[in-house]
């Protein structure tokens, strides 16, 4: 083993190899989960991956299509939309 | 408080914050709107009802929820068709097309190589 690899930094992935051993993979530890920038609830819909994958993904696929998707969750959102309608 | 008319704010979904108004009451818990959002049936707790009723008639078309909203200063964006544009059609290739194709230097140059490796061989003899 690498030496560089031997720190915990790596997370490991075990994959079982076409020859039927088992080996492991040291790969790059995954951020945190987005998480909803009013209550703090983790975000439903939004990958968590890293940003060299997510850039792979689509637009529609990275955060849910509405207003402030990816950013608040949908029941603070709500709350914004309703405080701005009754003028409170 | 939910009738014919009735100007709301969509608080769900991709039309969330935008302005719409009942056409129709479907039940106790759907309607029927239409305005800045798509025409469609809709959830009541989805909506939040405001203060000003516009004056339309059942099932109004979506150009007089339109016009009617337009004069309580609602922003309505219209859609608009996508022009068409003509894709470049594709020019079968001319058989002088083909010939100009620089297939000659392979040739010359595997004859090179060949050259070479007979020189080669010659010197060892």
């Amino acid at each position: 083993m690498q030496r560089r690899l031997r720190s915990r930094s790596f997370r490991r992935v075990y994959v079982k190899t076409p020859g039927g051993d088992v080996v492991i993979h040291y790969k790059k530890r995954k951020p945190k989960s987005a998480h909803c920038g009013k209550c703090g609830a983790v975000l439903k819909g939004v990958p968590r991956e890293l940003p060299y994958k997510l850039g792979k993904l689509a637009k529609t696929e990275r955060r849910p299509e509405r207003p402030y998707g990816g950013v608040l969750c949908s029941g603070c959102m709500r709350a914004l939309f309703i405080k701005e309608a009754r003028g409170k | 408080m939910i009738e014919i008319g009735r100007v709301c704010i969509k608080i769900a979904g991709r039309e969330a914050g935008k302005k719409c108004a009942v056409v129709d009451v479907i039940d106790d818990n759907y309607v029927l709107i239409d305005g800045d959002v798509r025409r469609k049936r809709c959830n009541v707790k989805h909506l939040e009802p405001l203060e000003e009723v516009i004056k339309i008639e059942k099932n109004a078309s979506h150009d007089a929820v339109i016009s009617e909203l337009k004069k309580l200063g609602v922003d309505v964006k219209e859609k608009k068709a996508k022009e068409k544009k003509e894709k470049p059609k594709r020019v079968k290739k001319t058989a002088e097309a083909k010939e100009e194709k620089p297939k000659k230097k392979v040739k010359e140059k595997k004859e090179k190589k060949a050259e070479e490796k007979k020189a080669v061989k010659a010197k060892k003899k």
